[in-house]
């Protein structure tokens, strides 16, 4: 059966979003089409291909592609897909190449995508092959970076990558400032976290700040019963630093603030956060103050957001250098990858304390990650009952909202996140109408 | 060589003694039994879980698990938590433990490393089979050895996992 636009505008109220969304198939492959491979998505970041020839393999939802660093120093996303038989032309995760080889009969393209050799040429006399037209080389997508964040887009259709990302563009430039020398480099590799649910429960998630005194309450306590075994005068441990603000209070959760602005985008927290009372790293401010003052390094300190969300395939935490990229699989499967970075100036301390923050948090072995997946399990079951059509988001509709610039700005325990992405989802899954009009 | 002159903690350790340490030590995680298993640890120990083949930085490095003690302890009472919604479901393992070797011993101290292979089904809702080999630091206590690193290289520590309620 093929959805309408009217049964497709049927799913999303104002309050309200029906359960299918998570569990139909058919809406899953929609979204695949109408959305992630219809708009921005995160690939990767200029610093995991700085040489010429590097490259990284990843798929924009259904697709795979390559991003490339050319022989310009220009970055290349193609299709991964070769321009005789089809077959995936670079099979690694990432590598360095003067050259793509296809493995099965040897079309060989530059970084670029032309293709420069095919083996055996005689036989293509009077065909309609011809080794100089684009048709036979590795189709290029549209891409932008936003300060070393690379992104494509498969449709040519839309905005450019600045407009896209918009006010909430002030997350990365955070993240970035944070580095004594204004530069941030991925390090440390890749976690990969299967997640066997639908990849909205995890991006809903993300700014819900009423699950974590529930879902995580466990932890929060296992925490502080450590802590009370812990001898009179003995030192915080950068553990119970990170994992304890899991089981906060609702006020502070309320404090935190939401934002939300165009195209889905929105994140938590501004002066406080779940981050904002870390310990202090040795030789951190003293880097920071020598370079940008006391007030600059006050003001750029001062903003402590949790997760931001660059719907629908980013999510950042600018306060502890982290990245999640969400790719779907399937209906009820998704892969998350967590990646690192250090911010160039800092002390190696900095970084180790990133790296135990996605340990603790982030990982396969996280105690928090676990409940929040439990959770995604339970929803993606119970959402197959019916027992009610709706998946309700009325949280604070309407009030304790307040303009920010061009985003909206909220109390932290809002649903306006869900209500703002769910907004930006029905707007793709029915923008190109054309199609299904006729 | 051993200088004779040189004082020796003990004898080097046969393949059986350090078998019945690891025996013992993945018996305890199938029993669930988190508080006798930290106790095998020395107060500077640590459970290892690269994230990549041959990977040698523990800290400046992304890992799967890198717990020092105190994430033991809070692990130990995660796990007790009545309100852990992941722990709800009850968590079983059967370890298997071969290929036991010693790749080193120091006779002045007495602490050794051990490497062994193992496969382990855990059944926490379905099943998963994780394989791939340990290598056991064990520091000599007069009386016993105690671990002060546990190194878990799984076969697949690159592919993606799903949780990992326990150590394995």
């Amino acid at each position: 059966m093929t959805k309408t636009l009217q049964d497709i505008k049927k799913l999303v109220e104002p309050t309200r979003i029906h359960r299918t969304i998570y569990t139909d198939p058919e809406i899953f492959d929609l979204e695949m089409e109408r959305i992630f491979e219809n708009t921005w998505i995160y690939l990767g970041h200029e610093s995991q291909i700085r040489e010429a020839g590097d490259y990284l393999t990843v798929n924009i939802g259904r697709r795979p592609v390559i991003m490339v660093r050319g022989k310009e120093g220009e970055i290349n996303v193609l299709h991964n897909q070769c321009a005789h038989r089809g077959a995936k032309v670079a099979g690694k995760k990432c590598g360095n190449v003067r050259a793509f080889r296809c493995c099965y009969h040897g079309w060989t393209f530059k970084t670029d995508g032309k293709l420069i050799g095919v083996p055996h040429k005689v036989g293509y006399e009077q065909t309609d092959f011809d080794i100089n037209d684009p048709a036979f080389s590795l189709k290029k997508i549209r891409s932008e970076s936003y300060r070393g964040f690379v992104f494509a887009n498969l449709s040519a259709d839309g905005p450019d990558l600045r407009t896209f990302l918009g006010d909430a563009a002030s997350s990365i430039d955070n993240m970035i400032d944070r580095a004594p020398d204004g530069e941030l480099e991925i390090t440390g590799g890749v976690l990969r976290f299967h997640h066997n649910c639908n990849w909205k429960l995890f991006v809903d998630n993300l700014n819900d700040t009423m699950h974590p005194m529930v879902t995580h309450q466990s932890v929060g306590d296992a925490c502080q019963a450590y802590v009370d075994e812990l001898p009179e005068g003995a030192p915080k441990t950068h553990e119970a630093d990170i994992i304890s603000p899991f089981g906060s209070s609702y006020k502070l959760f309320d404090e935190m603030g939401v934002s939300v602005g165009p195209n889905g985008h929105g994140f938590t927290g501004g002066a406080t956060s779940i981050h904002s009372n870390y310990m202090d790293i040795p030789g951190y401010m003293e880097a920071m103050h020598k370079a940008y003052g006391e007030q600059k390094t006050r003001d750029i300190l001062s903003v402590n957001r949790h997760n931001t969300i660059y719907y629908p395939s980013l999510t950042i935490k600018g306060a502890i250098q982290s990245i999640r990229i969400v790719r779907p699989v399937a209906v009820n499967e998704t892969e998350i990858e967590t990646w690192t970075f250090r911010l160039k100036g800092a002390p190696d301390e900095m970084l180790q304390r990133t790296m135990l923050y996605s340990r603790l948090i982030n990982s396969p072995s996280s105690m928090v990650g676990a409940d929040d997946l439990e959770a995604y399990r339970r929803l993606q079951a119970g959402l197959q009952s019916g027992g009610t059509e709706w998946v309700n988001m009325s949280r604070f509709i309407g009030r304790e909202e307040h303009p920010d610039g061009n985003m909206t700005r909220a109390i932290g325990t809002s649903d306006i996140s869900l209500r703002n992405q769910y907004h930006a989802w029905l707007d793709y899954m029915t923008r190109n109408t054309q199609k299904e009009v006729a | 060589m051993t200088n004779p002159a040189m004082k020796q903690a003990r004898n080097c350790p046969d393949v059986a003694e350090l078998t019945n340490l690891l025996y013992r030590e993945a018996d305890f995680l199938d029993q669930t039994n988190l508080r006798a298993w930290i106790d095998l640890f020395t107060e500077d120990g640590a459970y290892w879980m690269p994230v990549e083949a041959g990977q040698e930085d523990p800290i400046n490095h992304i890992s799967i698990f890198y717990d020092d003690k105190a994430m033991m302890q809070i692990r130990q009472h995660n796990l007790d938590h009545a309100r852990a919604p992941s722990k709800e479901t009850e968590v079983r393992s059967s370890h298997i433990i071969g290929n036991v070797r010693l790749v080193d011993f120091d006779a002045e101290t007495g602490n050794c490393t051990v490497k062994s292979n193992f496969q382990a089904a855990v059944y926490y809702g379905g099943q998963t089979l994780y394989a791939g080999s340990y290598t056991h630091d064990l520091v000599w206590t007069g009386d016993k050895y105690l671990i002060r690193r546990k190194r878990v290289d799984l076969i697949n520590c690159d592919a993606s996992h799903s949780t990992m309620v326990i150590y394995i």
